[in-house]
């Protein structure tokens, strides 16, 4: 199946990287902001909510959708109460696009399965 | 789709970023600036910042389409809330031969502190090629999905 809760995780972990990056980026171009609360998308949680729940994971994970929330656990770094290390976030950004990548790839590879079987990989 | 999303958040942290760099070198280009057309000695001037959620069109356009419930928040990137100066008193330095020196021979120099400028340019010019790291890492995001295509 083409459309099964594999290939329905993996679309969820690209969308949910893409947005997560968005909120990565605002981080960033926020650095020097005061005030400035660091965002995040927690999608894995939302994920493996879905994922948890059997029969319906399909439609749950269909239904999925991910909000980029202020993340109030990071104490200010920085004297006027901006909550954003830009080192950190670099890591974040570089560790999220890895993961965006490694989602792609496992998704070429069952297209390309795919492909094999219907005998259009040779062309 | 939110990859242009990211791009436009990183090109607002650029905006900003390099409005900061340019006022930083008006401040350094005017550190001995006795002369204005206000009156009196350059006054350094600063740039201050605010996050572009609220009130900026994508985030209306997404309440209007009901994006957004609850708590969630949109990432808006950055912008410039104004530039404004610095209103600490101004360098008073003996030179009884400055044109602009009083009678007692002080001249009032800008406030301007040529080290503090300098870091704030570092400061301006790394925080700018974060921003630039995000937008090539969104790009190389964005091509890997176009991969699938292949």
């Amino acid at each position: 199946m083409l459309f099964d809760t594999t290939q329905l995780a993996l679309q969820g972990v690209i969308a949910g990287t893409a947005q997560r990056h968005q909120a990565l980026a605002s981080n960033l171009a926020n650095a020097n902001t005061p005030g400035y609360q660091r965002v995040d998308v927690d999608f894995h949680s939302t994920l493996s909510a879905a994922l948890a729940q059997g029969s319906g994971a399909d439609a749950s994970l269909q239904s999925a959708t991910f909000s980029p929330a202020h993340d109030r656990s990071s104490g200010a770094v920085q004297a006027d109460g901006n909550t954003v290390d830009a080192d950190s976030e670099s890591a974040k950004l570089a560790q999220n696009a890895l993961e965006q990548e490694a989602a792609v790839q496992v998704a070429q590879t069952r297209i390309h399965i795919l492909e094999s079987a219907l005998g259009v990989a040779g062309r | 789709m939110s990859f242009f999303g990211s791009l436009d958040v990183s090109a607002s942290g650029l905006t900003a970023e390099r409005m900061r760099m340019d006022v930083s070198a008006e401040n350094l280009a005017n550190a001995q600036t006795t002369r204005t057309a206000a009156g009196g000695p350059y006054r350094r001037k600063e740039v201050v910042l605010e996050d572009a959620a609220p009130g900026s069109f994508g985030a209306s356009l997404a309440s209007a389409m009901g994006a957004q419930t609850g708590s969630a928040v949109t990432p808006g990137g950055v912008q410039v809330a104004g530039i404004v100066e610095d209103s600490t008193p101004m360098k008073t330095v003996y030179d009884p031969g400055h044109p602009d020196a009083n009678a007692q021979g002080y001249v009032k120099m800008p406030n301007v502190d040529t080290v503090t400028e300098m870091t704030d340019l570092i400061s301006a010019s790394r925080a700018y090629e974060a921003n630039v790291t995000a937008m090539q890492t969104a790009k190389q995001m964005f091509s890997k999905t176009l991969d699938l295509l292949r």
